[in-house]
């Protein structure tokens, strides 16, 4: 059990919350050029880190935005948490 | 004179404690986000929509209790007559707001069930199966907030010393209703 600082409701407990897996990953802009070898890539392959990650999570349960994290995966220490459409805040 | 069938349709009294469903009462979701927006609701209604996180703002008429950032829910502060199911606030809403473009209105009255707590033990009962901290919320008159009790997605309006106004969707309502009554015999 941990604590998410929700950037619109403030400090919930995680069980009202939802992870929507890594954050920032970028539609390519013209789907029909690519193989299907990149398409998939796009689609299925994260990196799964071990360690720092950016991720998206929603606040299911309670205002029902998304918005996103940095959360280290090997602890579950949340570093930050930063609303959609902006820069994450680490390096 | 329409027929209600209220989902509850009960009263429990414990020790420092009351439970009852408040039926029919009015529940609209307004949403929308734009200056004009808020500025048109507030008219049509007669108070501001608190910006506010997690909390509400009272009127002559009605409550309007923020949900997020750009959607709240607002509820008749008394029980509509049972001779129809249709309010002037709606369809004031409706011509200012949605036939405008400025934001949406949704009639909830039939798919939220609004139950009243008043008693020293409310907090007491919901901390048996909700993760939210209520510390600070029981507090805070106008308080409000959205969580799950016993897994069930809930908004809480802490109305009053000692009273709240509860909303759970009907098909979760009798299940609810349920826990209520088996936890509040341990309280
Ligand atoms: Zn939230």
């Amino acid at each position: 059990m941990f604590i998410i600082n929700c950037p619109y409701c403030g400090e919930r407990e995680q069980s009202e919350f939802k992870a929507g897996g890594e954050a920032h990953i970028v539609r390519p802009k013209q789907p029909t050029e690519l193989s299907d070898d990149e398409w998939a890539e796009y689609l299925f392959m994260r990196k799964n880190i071990k360690g720092i990650q950016l991720e998206r999570w929603v606040h299911i349960h309670g205002c029902r935005k998304w918005f996103n994290m940095v959360r280290d995966t090997s602890n579950d220490q949340i570093h930050a948490v930063y609303k959609m459409g902006e820069k994450p805040p680490i390096k | 004179m329409l027929k209600y069938t209220t989902s509850i349709n009960d009263t429990k009294i414990f020790d420092n404690l009351k439970i009852f469903e408040t039926s029919p009462i009015m529940k609209l979701i307004v949403r929308g986000k734009s200056r004009e927006f808020i500025s048109s609701v507030g008219k049509s209604l007669n108070i501001l929509l608190p910006n506010e996180p997690n909390t509400s703002s009272s009127g002559a008429n009605v409550t309007a209790l923020w949900l997020s950032p750009d959607e709240w829910i607002i509820y008749a502060n008394e029980i509509n007559s049972d001779d129809s199911n249709s309010y002037i606030i709606e369809s004031e809403l409706i011509n200012k707001i949605s036939n405008t473009g400025l934001g949406a209105i949704t009639d909830v009255t039939d798919q939220f069930v609004m139950l009243n707590l008043t008693g020293e033990k409310i907090y007491d009962l919901f901390m048996k199966g909700s993760p939210f901290n209520f510390n600070e919320f029981k507090k805070k008159k106008g308080a409000v907030t959205q969580t799950i009790i016993n897994k069930i997605d809930v908004i809480i309006h802490n109305k009053n010393d000692a009273e709240v106004n509860l909303f759970v969707r009907r098909s979760f309502s009798n299940h609810l209703w349920s826990w209520l009554n088996d936890s509040a015999r341990f309280i």
